[in-house]
């Protein structure tokens, strides 16, 4: 009689044959029999061999690990969305002034029209930058609101303005290069202002202690941050041309 | 709340219903990731990468599969790459004097197999025969031995042959059969 390979002793513990032709060897030849045995004895031990416990908190503790690392994913994810969003606004802007420009320029302006020197005119780019930057003012208002009304007695659940102030960051600072690109100082030194502030809001992770806020919330009213935004964001949503810088007004 | 409804929410951005996933399932992503890495420190890890990577992949999760075999395939995919890039088996060699040493020790204390608890040490010597193991071996042994998966797809998963796959296992049971077969010869064959 030819006995049983290991191979197919294996395989026949695994159940990866033919189970009946390897039964009936093993039936009837007691060392094909014992070698078996000897292989789910060695197979059996492993099985018993434990796993380390890790209780029933397991699940919680890891869960306050990863929520700091899945929140920071999803930050630097809408960062970059904020971003690349910021930067196909800005490219329109610039285009939306390029054309208008070029419209403009070719159209015959007369001799008796008096340029400023402080002259800033309103062109299509400044306009599409005056209303992405006025919907941004918008969002990070929102954000310092919830700041700068939290109790500073109590700890504040910042999670979501926390993730909401790390993707305006990315915004905000492509909007203030842009507006000082195009001369508009007041709109970049607001942006510059909020700037650090959206940063520090961005890298309170999930809680703001009583004293972490207190500290936040004289930051954002030293530098009357919500004031500024507002008047800025007034001024946005409905800019008024000035009359003597209006190249419309010095067309025939 | 089912998995289901907890990763559908999870894919809205609901925090929460990833929170349950993450707690319902940890603790045995945590036993397949000891297993596979053979060290604590190393499963804790895994099971931390298995989650994240999970979170940032939960849209290609397919509805009608099972959460927990998905995560348990991204385990088990973590654990491969953090054996390979620690090449894991080089450095957990055990000296075969040693080894024969521990052996005869064991030999004559009558050690049952069937018993449900095992000692500390007889606990220490199945570590050391599956860290005697290479990686690929241990790896295949462990995905059919304590994950029940097919010869083929254990193929698939370390990237080699079905026939290459089937005879990783069988070498990884031969060396723990050297290994722990004087703790069950000294028990009568018996059925």
């Amino acid at each position: 009689m030819q006995h049983l390979t290991e191979e197919q002793l294996v395989s026949h513990y695994y159940g990866d044959d033919e189970p009946q032709n390897v039964s009936q060897h093993l039936a009837a030849c007691g060392d094909c029999f014992a070698q078996y045995e000897t292989i789910r004895r060695v197979l059996a031990l492993v099985a018993e061999a434990a796993v380390p416990d890790r209780g029933d908190e397991y699940g919680t503790e890891l869960w306050n690990r990863l929520r700091w690392k899945l929140g920071r994913d999803r930050r630097r994810k809408a960062g970059w969305i904020s971003g690349l969003a910021a930067a196909a606004a800005l490219a329109l802007a610039f285009f939306a002034g390029h054309f208008w420009r070029a419209r403009h320029e070719v159209a015959p302006i007369v001799a008796t029209a008096r340029p400023s020197a402080t002259a800033q005119p309103p062109d299509g780019g400044n306009r599409v930058l005056l209303l992405v930057v006025g919907d941004h003012l918008d969002s990070t208002e929102r954000v310092l609101l919830e700041v700068a009304n939290a109790d500073p007695g109590r700890q504040l659940d910042i999670e979501r303005e926390s993730r909401r102030a790390g993707e305006l960051v990315a915004a905000n600072r492509i909007y203030r290069q842009s507006a000082t690109q195009n001369g508009n100082e007041r709109i970049a030194s607001v942006l510059a202002d909020l700037e650090p502030v959206l940063i520090e809001i961005s890298h309170a992770g999930a809680t703001l202690s009583g004293t972490e806020l207190a500290e936040l919330q004289k930051r954002i009213e030293a530098k009357g941050l919500l004031f500024k935004v507002r008047v800025i964001s007034a001024q946005t949503s409905n800019p008024k041309p000035r009359k003597d810088n209006d190249r419309e007004s010095n067309r025939i | 709340m089912t998995d289901l409804v907890a990763v559908s929410r999870a894919r809205g951005g609901d925090a929460d219903a990833f929170r349950t996933l993450v707690e319902r399932h940890s603790r045995a992503i945590f036993r397949v990731a000891y297993r596979m890495t053979g060290n604590e420190h190393d499963a804790d890890d895994v099971v931390q990468e298995t989650f994240l990577r999970a979170y940032r992949q939960i849209d290609r999760f397919e509805e009608r599969a099972n959460f927990g075999t998905w995560v348990h395939r991204i385990a088990i995919n973590c654990s491969l790459d953090l054996l390979r890039s620690r090449g894991r088996h080089e450095r957990h060699r055990v000296n075969d004097s040693e080894d024969s040493e521990m052996s005869r020790e064991f030999e004559s204390s009558d050690p049952r197999p069937d018993r449900l608890l095992l000692s500390a040490e007889l606990q220490q010597h199945v570590v050391s025969a599956l860290d005697r193991l290479s990686g690929n071996e241990r790896t295949a042994f462990i995905l059919r031995h304590f994950e029940g998966m097919p010869v083929e797809e254990i193929g698939r998963t370390l990237g080699i042959q079905v026939n290459a796959a089937k005879h990783t296992i069988f070498r990884a049971v031969r060396k723990l059969r050297e290994s722990l077969e004087p703790f069950v010869r000294s028990t009568p064959c018996s059925t």
